[in-house]
């Protein structure tokens, strides 16, 4: 049986919980080269959060960049960024008075042959922005407090800990690689970091409600590591095809924002969604899972079932053991016949 | 579940979501789309920092009634965002200098000395539209012209009562009046007829023309303009002939209604306890400017109409007080502050409640920061349109084609799962959009496309578990049924913090993350209801059909699990 075709039986024996300082380790660099970067590289701000304007119009006439640029610098504007966007050219330069933006618009819709009525324009002052993303930020605080009380009444407090650790996770990665690649940060950008954080907490509440489910129903009988294993083994499938599922429109929105048209706000938004569902996926089975494992072993009701499982030497195929890959691991296991889950009959099959 | 309540709640879930997608497509309600997608103009204000928020509301009102008289607008949008912004979204709008001309600069506050009176009788009095809207009770026969007079510090509230004989305030005397001014569209000009030698202005202002937004007279006379304003005690129109402005809002300091006077303890018997004052401060040079004109003013006789003072607003006489007559012509009004007496009853607490936050309006700075405009060309927004529309359903294409080749019969259940979703979602912003001229932004299309993801989910946490239970040895229907009992458990607790992060959103935050918490939330819901009407039936009549056991394409085909296995 190939390893796809465990998978889609949901027969996996991944030791994530094992092998979880490779997710660390993984986890510890990126977040730290996400740090590194912010710090150094900073961010590309927008010009919603900087203050300027932006104009946006339509190239009929398909001049060259320099000419709008030549436009430009007869008014005396000379620090503009311009660039082509989608079909058309987008100039983004320092805050522009009305007047002065009309005559901006007026000179270049003459350059590029289109109604000036038909450009796109877009003044934003230097606090604007800001307000913005800090009713967002509010906004967040709130929420993150609220989610963290919900989930400790309906899970667990150290669940909805270990789920935020890993949200912060998510966004330090997304916002790293936004730094890095250099990448405008604008509104929508944190409409999807919002997004980001939603999907992240979701992602984990469902792992860890299996987590849970497992723990009441054979409580004594596993170390917590093997039942959140087992459980991450279950619900591994789900986590794949979610992320398969949400990155496919995803995926579409970027395809459409980037190469078809020009919808720029699109594409932002797509890409940091991109980022962070991936991110949030990752760090639910790699994160949450393994640092609420490690947590809940140092709890005196998970020492004693270690020790008593100890005692007797069990095999578990769920146990972990540091660093073995899943596959011989499941080979020994069904040899051995100890089989926690498939409670009967399954191996008869083949 | 039984096959008899599967089926009954399956049909009418179709039925209910299709159908209504139907009904509103066939009235031609569909969704209304921001300014983002059709093209338009949004400007966001700001005002300084420790603007009340009644004078905020007041901007408003002043915003929404010039751009009124603009015309031609389709919703527009004027909201308070946050404590000290206002945001103006006017879609479908393309003359950006008109609509930034109406909303961009505040109304202008001035006292003005009045000239000469000439009530019109019969006159629409239309421009007085943002008077208080509470018409004079019927006991109010009587004079009920404001008063103004010395500061509460320099004189004692003695402002007497039988002096006074013009009455003239602001307010709208009947309600057709008002009706006529909260209509989304309305006409100024309707129904009024302009005393002799004044005309409309057009293009071209044509000297002594009226102007029909602010119904101002252009250049009446020199140093002479002329307002329309209601006249209570008629219910016809009056002319003001205005001197020029004397006093400006940049003058004043500050105001607030206050009741002041009485000795004695409330009696209900009508006898004098006290009344309702606005408050007025100067900065330093508007006294002196007030005190200056209020001694020129007191030099007329009482009763006179040149002993008034119009306050005017935006073009609007909001109140003519009589300087009283306790004031000396040869001083004046002193001291940098002044008393507005309007009287006893509670629609003169509503009066002088309305009075202050005038004031206090027109005594903010000439115009609002522009902290963000923004005008969309009616061709990027449609661009941006399609593109989302595009995205949207290619994105939708390819997870009915993953789930179909992963999940088979159940794959196909997921997207007619998603058509219903879908047409639900565009009924709710239909109807938002009807009921509440809610629109459908680009981000609001972020987060529909995004809700795909999560919705899937439901089905994918569903059709996992039902996998896992058929693993486990269980039969299928056992399968499904319990299976759905655990799932919906998990799918409660994630769309919990999906609907905690939306309404959050929506209340706290503001500009477009606004629209992506709405459609976020919507979806949030509809994801729970169809995965309980639609999905578990659903599954629950597959099961029991062919499909349930039979081939490679039936469920038990998709669980990987011979039935042999299990039995």
């Amino acid at each position: 049986m190939n390893a796809f075709g465990r998978m889609y039986r949901g027969e996996t024996h991944i030791d994530f919980v094992g092998n979880r300082n490779r997710g660390f380790t993984f986890s510890g660099v990126a977040i730290a080269a996400s740090l590194i970067s912010m710090i150094f590289f900073g961010f590309n701000v927008g010009v919603d959060f900087e203050g300027g304007t932006v104009i946006e119009i339509e190239n009929p006439s398909a001049a060259e960049l320099s000419e709008v640029r030549d436009a430009l610098a007869d008014l005396g504007i000379s620090n503009a960024k311009v660039q082509t966007r989608g079909e058309g050219v987008r100039i983004q330069t320092e805050q522009l008075s009305v007047e002065d933006e009309q005559a901006v618009v007026d000179a270049i819709a003459a350059v590029v042959g289109e109604d000036p009525d038909e450009a796109s324009r877009q003044t934003v002052g230097p606090t604007f922005g800001r307000q913005v993303a800090e009713s967002a930020v509010r906004a967040l605080v709130i929420f993150l407090l609220l989610v963290a009380v919900y989930i400790s009444i309906r899970l667990e407090w150290r669940m909805a800990l270990s789920g935020m650790l890993a949200l912060g996770h998510d966004l330090v990665f997304t916002a790293g690689i936004y730094s890095l690649v250099g990448f405008e940060v604008s509104p929508a950008t944190v409409i999807a970091i919002l997004t980001i954080l939603g999907y992240s907490l979701y992602d984990t509440v469902v792992v860890f409600d299996k987590v849970l489910e497992n723990i009441q129903e054979r409580g004594d009988k596993h170390t917590i590591s093997a039942i959140v294993n087992m459980s991450m083994n279950q619900v591994f499938m789900r986590s794949i095809n979610t992320s398969l599922t949400s990155l496919l429109p995803i995926g579409s929105l970027l395809f459409v924002g980037s190469f078809l048209l020009g919808a720029t706000t699109l594409r932002e938004f797509a890409l940091a969604l991109f980022i962070g569902v991936f991110a949030g996926t990752y760090s639910s089975i790699f994160v949450a899972a393994p640092v609420l494992a490690r947590w809940k072993e140092r709890e005196e009701r998970w020492q004693r079932v270690r020790r008593r499982i100890e005692r007797k030497g069990d095999e578990d195929v769920f146990a972990v053991t540091h660093g073995e890959a899943g596959t011989a691991h499941q080979t020994i296991a069904a040899q051995s016949g100890a089989m926690p889950r498939p409670p009967k009959k399954r191996r008869k099959k083949r | 579940m039984s096959r008899r309540s599967a089926v009954i709640s399956l049909v009418l879930t179709l039925v209910i979501a299709w159908g209504s997608l139907a009904l509103t497509q066939a009235t031609g309600t569909t969704p209304l789309l921001g300014l983002d997608l059709q093209g338009g103009f949004s400007v966001v204000l700001e005002a300084p920092e420790d603007v009340a928020p009644e004078v905020l509301e007041k901007a408003v009102e002043i915003m929404r009634r010039r751009i009124e008289a603009l015309g031609n607008v389709q919703e527009p949008e004027i909201a308070v965002l946050g404590s000290n912004q206002i945001e103006v979204q006017l879609p479908g709008v393309t003359d950006r200098d008109r609509a930034l001309a109406a909303v961009g600069r505040t109304g202008q506050l001035e006292f003005r000395p009045v000239l000469t009176v000439s009530p019109i009788p019969g006159l629409s009095p239309v421009f007085t539209s943002f008077g208080a809207p509470t018409p004079p009770g019927p006991e109010e026969g009587e004079d009920s012209s404001p008063i103004i007079d010395f500061s509460t510090t320099t004189a004692p509230g003695e402002s007497d009562d039988e002096t006074t004989t013009s009455s003239v305030t602001e307010e709208t005397t009947s309600t057709t009046a008002a009706d006529t001014t909260t209509t989304t569209i309305f006409d100024p000009k309707e129904g009024v007829i302009l005393p002799g030698g004044l005309t409309w202005c057009d293009e071209d202002d044509s000297p002594g023309c009226v102007d029909p937004l602010t119904g101002l007279s252009v250049d009446a006379a020199p140093n002479q303009d002329a307002f329309l304003a209601a006249d209570p005690t008629t219910g016809g129109g009056i002319i003001y002939y205005l001197g020029p402005a004397a006093v400006i809002g940049s003058d004043l300091d500050g105001a607030s209604a206050q009741f002041q006077g009485g000795g004695g303890g409330g009696h209900l018997g009508g006898s004098v306890t006290g009344e309702w004052v606005v408050v007025l401060d100067f900065s330093g040079e508007g006294g002196d400017k007030f005190a200056d004109t209020t001694k020129l003013l007191a030099s007329f006789p009482i009763g006179d109409p040149r002993r008034q003072f119009a306050i005017v607003l935006d073009g609007t006489v909001q109140s003519a007080p009589q300087v009283a007559n306790t004031v000396d012509p040869q001083v004046g009004i002193t001291g940098g502050s002044a008393v507005i007496t309007l009287g006893q009853s509670d629609d003169q607490e509503g009066e002088a409640q309305e009075l202050s936050v005038v004031l206090r309006y027109g005594s903010l700075p000439v115009a609002f920061e522009q902290a963000s405009v923004q005008s969309v060309s009616a061709t990027l927004g449609s661009d941006s349109l399609r593109a989302g529309l595009i995205a949207g359903f290619g994105g939708l294409a390819l997870v009915a084609v993953a789930m179909i080749l992963y999940y088979r019969v159940l794959g196909l259940v997921n997207v007619i799962g998603l058509t219903i979703f879908g047409s639900l979602l565009t009924v709710v912003y239909s109807l938002l959009g009807a009921w509440q001229g809610a629109t459908l932004t680009l981000a609001g299309v972020a987060g529909v496309i995004v809700s795909v993801g999560i919705t899937s989910d439901s089905y994918i946490v569903y059709f996992e578990r039902i996998k896992e239970e058929v693993h486990k040895g269980r039969s299928m229907r056992a399968a499904i049924d319990h299976g759905f009992q655990r799932s919906i458990r998990t799918i409660l607790t994630a769309d919990t913090v999906s609907l905690f992060a939306a309404v959050l959103l929506f209340f706290l935050a503001v500009g477009s993350v606004k629209g992506f918490a709405l459609a976020l939330g919507i979806a949030t819901v509809l994801d729970v209801l169809v995965a309980i009407f639609y999905t578990k039936p659903a599954v629950s009549l597959v099961a029991r059909s062919r499909l349930g056991e039979g081939g490679a394409v039936s469920i038990r085909g998709a669980t990987g699990v011979p039935r042999e296995a299990t039995e």
